[in-house]
């Protein structure tokens, strides 16, 4: 039956309805929900998200609840293995401890592709990206 | 309300759901006041020339207020005694440009100046 | 319950907008199109980075500068209700066989969140097709 749906958006996410996925934004954010509906822009709807955030081996979460969100800022979507998740070997703090760490994660990361283009943009005269780029 | 999802979608059809044609903002409520607009394509934020290459580089945000005269059903509008606010690194200047039409697809975000504030951080209270 | 059928059952409901420049509009749903269009009520608008923020009385925000939107939990419930309501009087006036309604637990957010069982009856070939 599955190999009878062509591989579209609405084939491929069929199977992750009701399931538990992760969901990668194209700002960096990663959330966890109940995957409850899409459409043919793979615009999502995620139930009981929960949003976490990593630094090192340490994360923390946030639940944030019903989320719609449209398709075009997902960069990945993938299931959960509820049979595995908790084996991953990760310690959970509160989110206010982990929160500034994760901002400097990014403020770093920030500098770094900066200062890569600034080096690429005066040797190579490479044109500086506009925007704020890709923060995953 | 919400379209027949379920059965194949071949269910009563509520009559809520159909897709709205009519624009879903009543722009005429706004004739003669001043509101503020945001689009895309704005100024470029520099102009280099570095290797023989020119590059052109930040197409941000422009944000003008003015006061509305005309729009039509895609959202073009004509407006008066514009003002356009720059925003450099740190500072925020103005230009006048007078009498402008502005095209519909580049607006991002439209609201009434009138009853519009910048105001102290409204989540503090709540989070507290 | 497509996204956009959601989106269409929050008009008057409070939802928190974040565009993909980051700004977020806090508000109440006026109305809202194909497009993702929306208009907002009694917004805070906060920028970028967190530290300024604007009172609106209204505003129009463009669907394709929205990253996402973050709607009440309780609007799914609503609308799954809603449309069991209508299905039920589609089938009383249609006469055809009842099944039960779809009705799938809420489960807690982060374990086991998951509301249907994994492996479970296989879905209609059309994946919206379970009483969303």
């Amino acid at each position: 039956m599955d190999s009878l749906i062509p591989f579209t958006t609405s084939g491929s996410l069929v199977d992750c309805v009701d399931r538990k996925m992760l969901v990668v934004l194209r700002d960096g954010r990663k959330l966890q929900g109940v995957l409850r509906s899409y459409d043919q822009f793979a615009n999502l709807v995620l139930e009981d998200t929960v949003e976490r955030i990593y630094h090192q081996d340490v994360f923390a979460e946030r639940k944030n609840g019903l989320y719609l969100i449209r398709g075009e800022n997902v960069v990945l979507l993938g299931e959960v293995d509820l049979d595995q998740e908790d084996d991953v070997p990760l310690r959970q703090v509160e989110w206010d401890v982990l929160y500034p760490y994760h901002r400097q994660d990014i403020a770093d990361k920030k500098q770094r592709d900066e200062t890569k283009a600034q080096v690429l943009f005066e040797k190579r005269g490479f044109c500086k990206e506009g925007g704020e780029g890709d923060g995953y | 309300m919400a379209r027949g999802g379920g059965a194949g979608g071949r269910g009563p059809q509520p009559t809520m759901d159909k897709p709205k044609r009519e624009a879903i903002l009543d722009l005429s409520k706004y004739t003669n006041e001043r509101i503020r607009v945001k689009f895309t394509g704005g100024r470029e934020g520099a102009f280099y020339k570095q290797c023989e290459i020119y590059a052109l580089i930040y197409l941000h945000d422009t944000l003008v207020t003015g006061v509305l005269k005309g729009f039509d059903q895609l959202l073009n509008l004509v407006l008066d005694d514009v003002e356009e606010n720059i925003q450099t690194e740190n500072e925020t200047t103005a230009r006048s440009l007078g009498l402008v039409v502005l095209r519909g697809p580049t607006i991002t975000l439209l609201s009434p100046v009138d009853g519009s504030e910048e105001i102290a951080n409204p989540f503090l209270a709540q989070e507290a | 319950m497509l996204p956009l059928s959601l989106l269409n059952a929050a008009q008057n409901k409070p939802m928190l907008v974040e565009l993909k420049n980051g700004e977020t509009f806090n508000g109440h749903l006026v109305n809202c199109d194909n497009f993702m269009n929306i208009t907002l009520r009694e917004v805070y608008q906060t920028n970028a980075e967190g530290d300024k923020f604007w009172k609106l009385k209204e505003c129009y925000i463009r669907g394709s500068t929205i990253k996402y939107l973050r709607v009440p939990d309780t609007l799914l419930d609503a609308v799954k209700e809603e449309q069991n309501r209508a299905r039920e009087a589609g089938r009383s006036a249609r006469g055809a066989h009842v099944s039960g309604p779809g009705g799938r637990g809420r489960g807690p957010p982060q374990r086991g969140g998951r509301g249907g069982v994994r492996g479970g009856p296989i879905r209609g070939g059309r994946g919206r097709g379970r009483g969303m």
